[in-house]
């Protein structure tokens, strides 16, 4: 393939022990898009964070991260080219927001004071997920929507062309959640960064998302467009669930409604 | 940049203040304005090597503490509780009552034998208390507290077979400063601020730490390297303070967190700060067991323990918040 691609894998197996987390991998990204990281748990989602990360070395294949091979790259380079948004962290500390984010700009730094472009770049970041008024606050304080924003600022801070994330929706009401996406959204859309994260809901898929890659038993079950890849049949297969879509009003959107698995409704006895 | 002056005028008087109450305090008055010959020698080689150990102990203690609380992304972890100055007590109790450490400068090969039983201690904690998610505080302690005692037991077995030793052994457990002595002072003199200016010169790697391994490493941080350079570190700390002056708890679980709670968490910060008000701290706490059963002494670590578990307890009811 081509060096336009922003992230590629290419036949990537990984296991410990003879036993195999991920079978076989190969996709490529294109600059500026949003992926969805989709699967049941278990099926080997978080390892392929890692590995796209380069915190896990693959037993075979490899990743192209911007044409370059990703273990080529010296630590604090990979950094700059690639930002990690964990599930949130516990911190016991009383660190505030502007301090946390800052942290985002040790792969730039040096020990000394911040200079006048680290702190331009923790400035943007705060200002690009919205949480430029948190940030005097101390991060344990924080509501777990909040604190989502200013781990995204963190990770932007670090001035990656990529950025992953492992399910950033996680126990944040709805309001955050399309808060969240909205602004992954625009990170795409308007400055062209590359964002693959982990979701489960399959409708903020439908709804945020330009691709969609498919994991189950450590296997790529499906990757391209999430129009083709996401329908009833596919997440039957993948989630297990029994869905039916619903086009929307604009008769573009889909909706995706679970059917219900019991027979007895509410309402009913 | 005016705040940064003014903490390191407020720290330097403070610190100028206490050691020359350190220096006052004895059995024999000494004005420093007339002093006689003997004034001179008790001054230098028995009053400010005394001070200078509680200083560095002190400072150790405190940074150890702050250093494993930033390891293990912790609040109230440290050497005491860790278990791992009972690995050095253990270490420097084989180094006496096996006579290991008699053909050798004697004291430095005491210190070694303890920050050998320290790391032995860390790298028992570190086994039972990792799981693949990180450290919860919960395995942490608890494995701390059972390497610690069956350490112990194993001091206690030493002590028993200890046979002419075992006075050597006691005055060392009994810890605290009354012994010190220049001798006893240079290792900590060569070794302690070592520690201190490599701690601070790693402390922006670690503060990326405190948000999780994977987020670390994804940052660019050699975090293995890190955590070893930092979990040595520490053990080395431990083990200097244990060899000088015995067991003595708390400092290095209070001291840091009340920096942190004034200052923050940062650790360029918090590293410098913790080290010279734990050294001012101890050498506070020595004197007052010197002047509080005078002409008797109380052993430091009493001392510290009176005064820091009261604000351990209020910490851990009021200011400490999810200990997850």
């Amino acid at each position: 393939m081509t060096s336009t691609s922003a992230l590629e894998v290419q036949n990537v197996s990984f296991g410990y022990n003879g036993g195999l987390l991920l079978k076989d991998i190969s996709f490529s990204i294109a600059p500026g898009e949003l992926i969805a990281l989709i699967g049941p748990n278990g099926s080997g989602k978080t390892t392929l964070l890692k590995i796209l990360l380069g915190l896990l070395s693959p037993n075979s294949g490899g990743v192209m991260l911007h044409g370059q091979s990703l273990s080529s790259y010296q630590p604090k380079t990979r950094a700059k080219t690639i930002a990690y948004v964990s599930q949130q962290p516990a911190l016991s500390f009383p660190l505030t927001v502007r301090e946390l984010v800052s942290l985002g700009r040790y792969p730039h730094g040096g020990r000394g004071r911040e200079s006048t472009s680290d702190k331009l770049a923790v400035s943007n970041a705060l200002e690009r997920t919205a949480a430029n008024d948190l940030s005097d606050r101390r991060f344990n304080t924080l509501s777990g929507g909040e604190k989502q924003k200013v781990l995204i600022a963190r990770a932007l801070a670090q001035s990656a062309r990529v950025l992953l994330l492992d399910e950033p929706t996680l126990h944040l009401d709805l309001n955050f959640q399309l808060q969240i996406l909205s602004a992954l959204r625009r990170l795409c859309v308007d400055e062209g960064i590359t964002v693959i994260t982990v979701l489960h809901d399959v409708n903020l898929v439908s709804l945020f998302a330009d691709q969609a890659l498919l994991l189950s038993g450590g296997a790529l079950r499906g990757f391209g467009p999430v129009s083709e890849v996401i329908n009833g049949a596919s997440i039957k297969e993948l989630l297990d669930v029994e869905m039916t879509a619903i086009t929307g009003n604009d008769s573009t959107t889909r909706y995706f409604v679970p059917r219900n698995p019991f027979d007895a409704k509410p309402g009913r006895r | 940049m005016n705040r940064i002056i003014l903490r390191f005028l407020l720290t330097a008087t403070s610190l100028l203040a206490v050691i020359l109450i350190g220096l006052s305090i004895g059995p024999v008055p000494i004005s420093l304005l007339e002093m006689s010959a003997t004034d001179k020698e008790i001054l230098f080689n028995l009053r400010l090597p005394r001070v200078l150990s509680a200083f560095l102990v002190g400072g150790g203690l405190a940074l150890a503490g702050s250093i494993f609380q930033g390891l293990f992304r912790n609040p109230i972890a440290d050497s005491y509780l860790l278990g791992v100055s009972s690995g050095a007590s253990l270490g420097a109790a084989a180094a006496i009552v096996f006579k290991l450490a008699s053909p050798l400068a004697s004291f430095a090969a005491v210190s070694v034998f303890a920050f050998v039983g320290s790391l032995g201690a860390l790298a028992l904690v570190f086994y039972f208390g990792h799981r693949a998610g990180g450290f919860s505080i919960f395995r942490l302690l608890l494995s701390g507290l059972g390497v610690g005692l069956f350490l112990s037991s194993l001091v206690a077995i030493f002590m028993l077979m200890a046979g002419e030793e075992l006075k050597a052994l006691i005055f060392f457990f009994l810890g605290g400063f009354a012994s010190s002595s220049w001798d006893t002072t240079w290792v900590s003199i060569a070794c302690i601020p070592l520690a201190v200016l490599i701690a601070c010169y790693f402390a922006p790697e670690l503060n990326v730490l405190l948000l999780g391994e994977e987020t670390a490493a994804s940052s660019g941080v050699r975090t293995r390297q890190i955590q070893l350079l930092y979990a040595i570190l520490a053990a080395l700390l431990t083990s200097i303070s244990v060899s000088v002056a015995g067991l003595i708890g708390f400092v290095g679980l209070i001291v840091p967190h009340m920096i942190r709670l004034t200052f923050g968490a940062d650790h360029r910060t918090l590293f410098p700060l913790t080290f010279f008000s734990g050294g001012i701290f101890l050498v506070l706490c020595d004197a007052a067991a010197r002047t509080f059963m005078a002409p008797a002494e109380l052993p430091v670590g009493i001392v510290t323990s009176l005064v820091g578990v009261p604000i351990f307890l209020y910490l851990i009811r009021n200011e400490i918040g999810d200990l997850g």
